[in-house]
């Protein structure tokens, strides 16, 4: 395992862009994880157990955010000096806001029984397949290094996500977990 | 340099070092102890050939405790001073456990400051750290007899859902019985371990852990020597022993449509259950006999009766997958762990679940002690470093209070350990020097529904404006799950940081509540959420417009006091009981009511700046 300093790309050996190697990642990760982690260290001297918890606690950050595509586009673009973080009112279309009102109200709308569940899967597909398109979109606009609309369809996929959550949120209410 | 090895020549070549370490299933009603013996793991006899260590301590005066079978024994004669099922008590405080159990056959001791609950017997006062403790040193004795040497490092189970105080509690046990903790691993991880190791598995594991109390299932990736828990779930009051209540009400209410027969006593029923239930393990039909009366109970009958409860543990199931974004068909084997798997129908019901046979060839009752002992022998250095390695998550999320009473989660439930996460905090008032940073458990999203781990300050933070601080907080979370967090102002690197060490933990039960709640109070947790937030939007403009009145109050003409005030009196009123909309209405009016203001004061306060006098200064005279 590479310095803690080290992007977390070059620390999983892989290439920086916007589509990864899933299993490459996995692999990676576990063969990183069997080297740094404390278990590894069950019996050694405190100081070499505290390197080992910082290092695991690290890469497993690491994973995380490579693994998620919402996470790896704002990691990107924060490696691109962009805050995604800072949401510019210019960013978000009008044509997005009403798209969102849209959803979420087909989504409230919805009867709060077992009846909703046919339709919340449906709402869930057609978000997956704005979710995947809007992850196209990000790439493009990431490959010719066109940040500023690569943030903008970041936002959008923040968007889409937090409502995929709510969706899955909704069906475990209707099923009563 | 290497050492050289001097041998006897023809002599059998060294042995090497082989270093002493054991697994140990601290259970609530047996404990057990495992070691590696050459090639397997195997858990260890006492003198009278007996794995299963009841977990039952007997006090005497001036004499060392009785643990296990000779404690039990003695359960009715001397309840005052013996104690069983110590694990429940771990991590919880008197009151706690009083409102749950209602009344409990022991003298507490009431001096205890901590508010843990102790029980009085003649040879003193004893919590269950104690008592945890005398078991452990009797399976260190056993472990230590049988391999004539002493141990180096031990691993122990925990329930999946223990939190932090009862697995610190469990690791505070364990040094009282002089071991050397090496991992604390959660019970299924351990039963996963066992199978995953003799059977070279690959894959997606579910572990079915059916005890005679609690109920845990977990979710476990394994692959190429790594295993990885995505997601656990479980009801902490679902058991074996559920079901023998069922069948005792059924025994009962088969004896009073027959006329002239005695019921029993609760006790006697129970047992008369409980060997039905033992019969139909491997029969179809059990017959259960008091004194001259008999019936027989059919398989398909016992199915009736304890429908309930398996589709109980069919939910959790469930509910596991869900958390972890698989399938069924993404399942590849699933464990049993616990003596009521033994039970056809609860195995019946899990493999039509999951559309497979669950594994079943380690005895239920030995699964997790097993995987604990080859834990051990890993983790003590007896298997080289390419060996398998556990990646566990921690069960609940953990966060932050934040303004208005609502938590900020900063580490989600389910996230693998160790991790550590920061986020940056601000003040809140002007002129604000002290933070108090609350750490909170739990999944819903005000405090006062989740459970309250710890709370510090950090003091000395320099004077600035509401919002300019910049203060970063870190939680750590080590690999046996164990919290710590940090809190640092970053302009002047002032640190404050806690070992979340609570003196007593959560309930199972609450902490089962408090998933369950989350849920079905997310909508409602929505709205008072987006609540407060507008609430704490307007008490921000309104504390702001009160300062620079306060202030500069003079630049602004009668009329214009006249407007803001009657802004001001509106939103006031809206905050109160308005919606989240209304009162984001009503704060963005009063923004546009004072805008005018605000511009006058920062051409005064440019200008003076401009005249060489600091902004500082000017607010001074104002005051």
């Amino acid at each position: 395992m590479q310095s803690l300093k080290s992007n977390y790309f070059q620390l999983f050996n892989l290439p920086q862009s916007c589509e990864i190697d899933q299993e490459a990642l996995n692999d990676e990760y576990r063969k990183q994880q069997g080297e740094v982690h404390p278990d590894r260290f069950a019996n050694a001297e405190e100081h070499e157990k505290l390197r080992a918890l910082q290092l695991s606690s690290y890469l497993n950050e690491a994973y995380e955010t490579i693994k998620s595509p919402l996470r790896r586009a704002a990691y990107l673009l924060a490696l691109h000096d962009i805050d995604v973080e800072k949401v510019d009112q210019n960013d978000l279309s009008m044509d997005l806001l009403l798209e969102q009102i849209q959803l979420r109200e087909k989504l409230d709308e919805l009867p709060k029984d077992e009846s909703a569940l046919a339709d919340l899967d449906m709402l869930r597909a057609e978000v997956i397949s704005k979710l995947e398109r809007q992850e196209n979109r990000f790439a493009e606009f990431f490959v010719v290094a066109n940040y500023e609309d690569a943030k903008k369809v970041y936002h959008e996929l923040q968007f889409l996500n937090k409502l995929r959550n709510e969706i899955d949120a909704g069906e475990e209410l209707r099923l009563g977990y | 340099m290497a050492l050289l090895q001097i041998q006897e020549p023809g002599g059998k070549q060294a042995k090497p070092l082989h270093r002493l370490a054991v697994g140990i299933d601290l259970g609530t009603t047996n404990s057990l102890v495992s070691t590696s013996c050459g090639l397997r793991v195997e858990t260890l006899p006492d003198s009278e050939g007996e794995h299963l260590l009841p977990s039952v301590v007997h006090y005497r005066k001036d004499e060392s405790p009785l643990v296990g079978f000779q404690a039990k024994a003695l359960l009715v004669e001397d309840p005052l001073n013996t104690i069983a099922s110590a694990k429940r008590l771990l991590g919880k405080s008197l009151a706690e456990l009083k409102s749950q159990h209602g009344y409990l056959p022991f003298e507490f001791d009431n001096s205890r400051d901590d508010g843990a609950p102790a029980i009085l017997t003649v040879a003193g006062s004893k919590d269950a750290i104690q008592v945890s403790a005398d078991i452990l040193s009797t399976l260190v004795s056993r472990a230590e007899a049988s391999l004539k040497g002493a141990l180096e490092g031990a691993v122990i189970t925990v329930p999946a859902y223990f939190n932090d105080a009862q697995r610190q509690q469990t690791k505070d046990a364990a040094q009282l019985a002089g071991l050397n903790v090496l991992r604390l691993l959660n019970e299924p991880t351990a039963a996963a371990v066992a199978y995953g190791l003799d059977s070279e598995d690959q894959g997606n594991v579910i572990v079915f852990d059916l005890g005679g109390g609690t109920f845990d299932v977990s979710l476990l990736s394994l692959k190429r020597g790594v295993f990885e828990v995505l997601a656990t779930g479980g009801d902490t009051n679902l058991g074996g022993d559920d079901v023998d209540h069922v069948i005792a009400d059924w025994i009962a209410s088969q004896m009073s449509e027959s006329t002239g027969i005695e019921i029993p006593s609760q006790a006697r029923l129970l047992q008369l259950a409980n060997e039905a239930k033992h019969q139909l393990s491997d029969q179809k039909v059990a017959t259960i006999s008091s004194e001259a009366w008999s019936v027989k109970l059919e398989e398909s009958t016992l199915k009736e009766l304890t429908a309930d409860l398996v589709r109980r543990t069919i939910t959790s199931c469930r509910r596991v997958l869900r958390d972890a974004k698989l399938a069924v068909s993404d399942i590849d084997n699933i464990v049993m762990v616990g003596g009521s798997t033994r039970m056809p129908l609860v195995r019946d019901a899990v493999a039509e679940f999951y559309g497979k046979a669950p594994l079943t060839n380690i005895d239920p009752d030995k699964v997790v002690a097993i995987g604990a002992g080859i834990q051990a022998d890993v983790l003590i250095g007896n298997k080289s470093a390419d060996s398998f390695l556990l990646l566990d998550v921690n069960p609940l999320s953990l966060g932050i209070e934040t303004m208005g009473e609502l938590v900020e989660k900063i580490i989600p439930r389910n996230t693998t350990i160790p991790v550590a996460k920061a986020q940056e905090f601000t003040t809140f008032k002007d002129g604000q020097t002290v933070m108090t940073l609350h750490v909170v458990q739990g999944e819903r999203e005000l405090v006062s529904d989740c459970r309250s781990l710890a709370k510090f300050e950090l003091r000395e933070i320099p004077s600035m404006v509401a919002g300019a601080a910049k203060i970063r907080v870190t939680f750590q979370v080590d690999a046996d799950g164990l919290l710590s967090v940090s809190a640092e102002e970053l302009s002047t690197g002032k640190k404050a940081e806690i070992q979340v060490k609570p003196s007593y933990g959560l309930e199972s039960s609450i902490i089962e509540g408090m998933l369950q709640d989350s849920h079905s109070n997310a909508q409602s947790d929505m709205e008072t959420r987006s609540i407060k937030e507008a609430q704490l939007d307007a008490t921000q403009l309104l504390d702001a417009i009160a300062n620079a009145l306060r202030v500069d109050g003079e630049l602004l003409s009668e009329a214009e006091v006249g407007t803001l005030a009657e802004s001001i009196k509106k939103l006031e009123s809206i905050m109160a009981n308005g919606s989240s909309v209304q009162i984001h209405a009503a704060t963005e009016e009063l923004n546009q009511v004072s805008s005018e203001f605000a511009a006058k004061r920062m051409d005064l306060h440019i200008a003076n700046a401009l005249r060489g006098e600091s902004i500082d200064a000017v607010e001074k005279q104002a005051d």
